[in-house]
């Protein structure tokens, strides 16, 4: 069995809101739900450890209830950055394995959550191949320094999952060695343990911008799912 | 596989004769739920259903005036104790005193709201808050809520609210993978019908069987392929 660790403490200052953009509305409903939804509907998935921006709890619990979420979910207050988040997360976990996923991706499925848990190893991530080329510059001097070989290079995506141990020392080594990652597969990988990668999805991405939004809000009209 | 159908409005007409295919024709529904006021009408139905009910079919009934909220949600409270779940719900109960617009009372046009608007909303809202997950919601309007008809401002506007709910609640529900028909039968030979057109024979007009085979249908395999926002069923 799993707890999630559903990460939900971003501002949206890029998408220009004066409130959480998970609270923001898709279609009507707030984002913070969709992912919510999907994951309440996974078996293997036994508890929920969400975190609220500071000021937001209630706003939080009373979507909890009115979606009738059932599976058991555990609200922390945010930290300063997501890395923070994440480390303060993980001691409220029940389960000795743990998913990470963020309501920022609101288009996850629950099959998503479900080849994830299938997997053999303990340490994996949804990831997908980049269709452009990503080169390496020194920003200060704008030179291009070289080439990366794209088929060695993927998209790291949400959700993912690791056994509790392995992340929460690699956590406590990245703290060690001063350093901050923007996700966990890189993290634990650096720190020597092993991570593996599965296909992940291209409706599954990130909104950040307004324009993520109205893409989001498009691919969820009932008539796309219908055409799947 | 044993699925639960609530159905409101189920004493009589179009809400009766879809409880009859359920029961006789349905290959999942094995529990239908009758949400009606108490009439003599009700109980003799009931009475008929049950005698006739194939082995393994469970009839619940609920006497209850869906536009009274507090025994609307006593109601549902008890039913979702008993039967747990509702997989298809059938939004059909309907009321309506036609008059013209400078005949018409406030109190009357709120009490058609509530049968006809507030109740599909509120047992929708409820059930889902109390974590119900629907297969299909049908909910009845009617080609009046289409295009007003003169004499029939209430009952008009009523049904062009229950068609402007049902898309919203399609849009909203998907996430659950839901299912939100609304249905739009054009004349048919139900009580109401008599009381918005007195004068018609009602054999030269739709029968409720026509229209409850069709909701019979959505609630079939075959039911999935249909979608639309709003179906006309007319004569």
């Amino acid at each position: 069995m799993y707890s999630l660790i559903l990460l939900n403490g971003g501002i949206g200052a890029r998408i220009g809101a004066n409130q959480p953009k998970q609270l923001l509305k898709l279609r009507g409903i707030p984002i913070l739900v969709y992912a919510l939804i999907q994951a309440d509907r996974v078996e293997k998935i036994s508890q929920i450890v969400l975190n609220y921006p500071a000021g937001w709890k209630e706003a939080v619990e009373e979507v909890l209830a009115d979606y009738a979420i059932a599976t058991p979910v555990t609200l922390v207050e945010a930290g300063d950055s997501r890395h923070a988040s994440v480390a303060a997360m993980l001691p409220h976990c029940s389960e000795d394995d743990v998913i990470i996923h963020e309501a920022a991706r609101p288009l996850v499925s629950r099959r998503n959550f479900e080849d994830l848990i299938e997997d053999e190893h303990a340490n994996v991530s949804l990831m997908t191949p980049i269709s452009f080329t990503v080169a390496p510059v020194d920003p200060e001097t704008r030179e291009v320094t070289g080439s990366l070989e794209r088929d060695r290079l993927r998209n790291v995506q949400l959700p993912q999952k690791f056994s509790k141990a392995d992340l929460a020392a690699s956590h406590e080594q990245a703290k060690q060695d001063g350093k901050v990652y923007t996700e966990d597969a890189t993290l634990v990988a650096d720190s020597g343990r092993p991570v593996y990668f599965i296909e992940g999805s291209d409706v599954n991405f990130k909104v950040t911008t307004p324009t993520d939004l109205r893409m989001a809000g498009f691919l969820l009209r009932p008539e796309e799912e219908d055409d799947d | 596989m044993t699925e639960t159908a609530l159905v409101t409005g189920a004493s009589r007409g179009i809400g009766l004769e879809t409880v009859r295919r359920f029961l006789h024709n349905s290959e999942n529904i094995t529990t239908i739920v009758m949400f009606a006021r108490a009439s003599e009408d009700f109980d003799a139905a009931v009475e008929e259903l049950r005698a006739s009910s194939p082995v393994g079919r469970k009839i619940v009934t609920r006497a209850v005036d869906v536009g009274d909220r507090d025994a609307l949600h006593e109601a549902l409270e008890s039913v979702h104790a008993e039967v747990g779940n509702i997989d298809h719900l059938v939004n059909n109960a309907g009321y309506t005193n036609p008059v013209p617009l400078q005949q018409a009372e406030i109190e009357d046009f709120e009490k058609t709201m509530s049968v006809n608007v507030y109740a599909p909303f509120l047992i929708v809202k409820w059930l889902l808050n109390h974590g119900n997950t629907f297969k299909l919601i049908v909910n009845i309007a009617s080609t009046a809520g289409i295009n007003g008809r003169s004499g029939w401002l209430t009952y008009s506007a009523s049904k062009a609210a229950v068609i402007n709910m049902s898309q919203v609640m399609r849009e909203e529900l998907a996430i659950y993978g839901t299912r939100v028909v609304c249905l739009s039968p054009g004349r048919t030979a139900t009580a109401l019908r008599r009381t918005l057109a007195p004068e018609e024979d009602p054999t030269t007009i739709m029968q409720p069987e026509h229209v409850a085979r069709v909701i019979e249908t959505f609630t079939s395999p075959v039911g999935r392929f249909i979608d639309s926002e709003n179906i006309v069923v007319r004569q």
